[in-house]
């Protein structure tokens, strides 16, 4: 029963692709689209979905829609001025540093979601987690603060309170 | 310098250095090809596909891509052949496969290649691509997954060996059913059709369906495809499942001291 709802909602996902991919709605596309999307969902849902109730919470679709728009429109723009500006300034003044910082967010999606848009953002680089995936080592370009706490706050606080509030 | 020799070698093959050079009205080619592929006007000569390349590939050719598609068989059934000892068994690696953050990730991407694969597959008379296209696409995603989760993880969850075998044998079977059905068929009624028929031609009226729903089906090719992709992302997978075991499981391949049989 947990299975058949998992299905159904992956299925919904696998639809939108499929249609994006083909490109046509004519109803051939539709039919095999909903024959396509309900086996791919059968053979993949129980890896890909861990809790099949938050996809319908739609607050969270909504939080994780704001958060896109966030992030593209802000935190990618500021880290890329800070980083065109390392790459124009005619010394090269890095201050390059591996640091420690602790996240909140718990399930492994929230934790995808938090090191892929600290990754994603130039600048930062996530080099490895901890077993636990409470701590993550960020390799950072300008490291302006090296305590765990506060570069936590530089680094990661937004993208990690979104993440937690889309995923946990 | 370089532009004199470009200049010199491009007036070279101009004069026909390259051999002989193809003639202006070349574009009859691919005229007749259109006309014999997707000709609504003249139903006895067309093959209801507007993808000429997939009409040509199993409609026109479809025997020459049967027998390519027995020898990629036969060559994975030579890969399984070689690591007979191996293939049935779980691998006893229990690996816990790659970071947290990889895993998700490839987790919806797979989902998304999957889902292309069968997009290609099922399009494959319409736009470019076709069934081998999607299972060479299809087959990425297990072996992805193989790499990023585990081998263990994956044949806990239900991929093995037999069922790979099966669905690849059933895909080849249907290949070879689809390619005598229509045959079959023309022959329980009383007519006659050829083996390898797509749609009527003016010695045979028998025919697969031209429209499936609201676009034209290509017949055949629809069948053909799918199976052709199944066949392919089942032998692909197959054989990354094999190679990819642990080192302990192959040694068991190279250790040798086999006498016999």
């Amino acid at each position: 029963m947990r299975k058949l709802f998992k299905v159904l909602i992956l299925s919904l996902g696998v639809f939108t692709v499929y249609i994006i991919y083909t490109g046509s709605v004519k109803l051939y596309d539709i039919a095999t689209g909903v024959i396509v999307s309900l086996i791919v969902s059968y053979l993949t849902a129980n890896i890909v979905i861990e809790d099949w109730r938050k996809a319908l919470d739609l607050r969270r679709v909504a939080t994780f829609i704001k958060f896109a728009f966030r992030y593209l429109l802000i935190d990618e723009v500021k880290a890329h001025a800070l980083v065109i500006r390392l790459g124009l300034s005619p010394r090269l003044s890095l201050k390059p540093a591996i640091v420690k910082i602790p996240i909140n967010s718990r399930s492994d999606y929230a934790v995808t979601m938090t090191s892929l848009a600290i990754t994603n953002t130039p600048g930062t680089v996530v080099v490895d987690l901890t077993e636990d995936n409470s701590v993550l080592y960020v390799h950072w370009i300008y490291a302006t603060k090296i305590e765990p706490q506060e570069a936590y706050k530089e680094v990661c606080e937004v993208f990690d309170s979104y993440a937690r509030k889309v995923f946990d | 310098m370089i532009l004199i020799l470009v200049l010199s070698l491009t007036y070279l093959t101009y004069l026909g250095g390259l051999g002989e050079l193809p003639p202006n009205d070349v574009r009859l080619i691919a005229k007749n090809y259109l006309n014999l592929t997707y000709n609504p006007y003249v139903k006895s000569l067309w093959a209801s596909s507007p993808e000429a390349v997939t009409a040509i590939v199993w409609d026109y050719r479809g025997l020459d891509t049967l027998f390519e598609t027995v020898v990629f068989y036969g060559a994975v059934l030579a890969a399984i052949t070689l690591f007979r000892k191996v293939a049935k068994e779980k691998d006893m690696l229990q690996s816990k496969g790659m970071s947290v953050v990889v895993k998700r990730a490839t987790a919806i991407v797979t989902v998304a290649m999957l889902t292309v694969a069968f997009s290609t597959a099922l399009h494959g008379h319409l736009t470019p691509g076709g069934g081998f296209q999607a299972g060479a696409i299809g087959a990425v995603a297990p072996l992805v997954m193989i790499v990023v989760f585990g081998k263990r993880y994956l044949e806990d969850r239900g991929l093995s060996y037999g069922r790979l075998l099966s669905l690849r044998n059933l895909a080849l079977t249907g290949i070879g059913v689809t390619s005598i059905a229509l045959f079959t068929y023309a022959l329980i009624q009383g007519g006659f059709s050829f083996i390898f028929q797509n749609q009527g031609k003016s010695l045979s009226p028998y025919s697969f369906p031209s429209y499936t729903l609201d676009v034209p089906s290509g017949g055949i090719l629809l069948f053909f495809n799918v199976f052709e992709f199944l066949a392919v992302l089942a032998g692909f997978t197959l054989v990354f499942l094999i190679l990819l075991g642990s080192d302990e499981l192959l040694s068991k391949e190279f250790e040798g001291g086999e006498n016999g049989y």
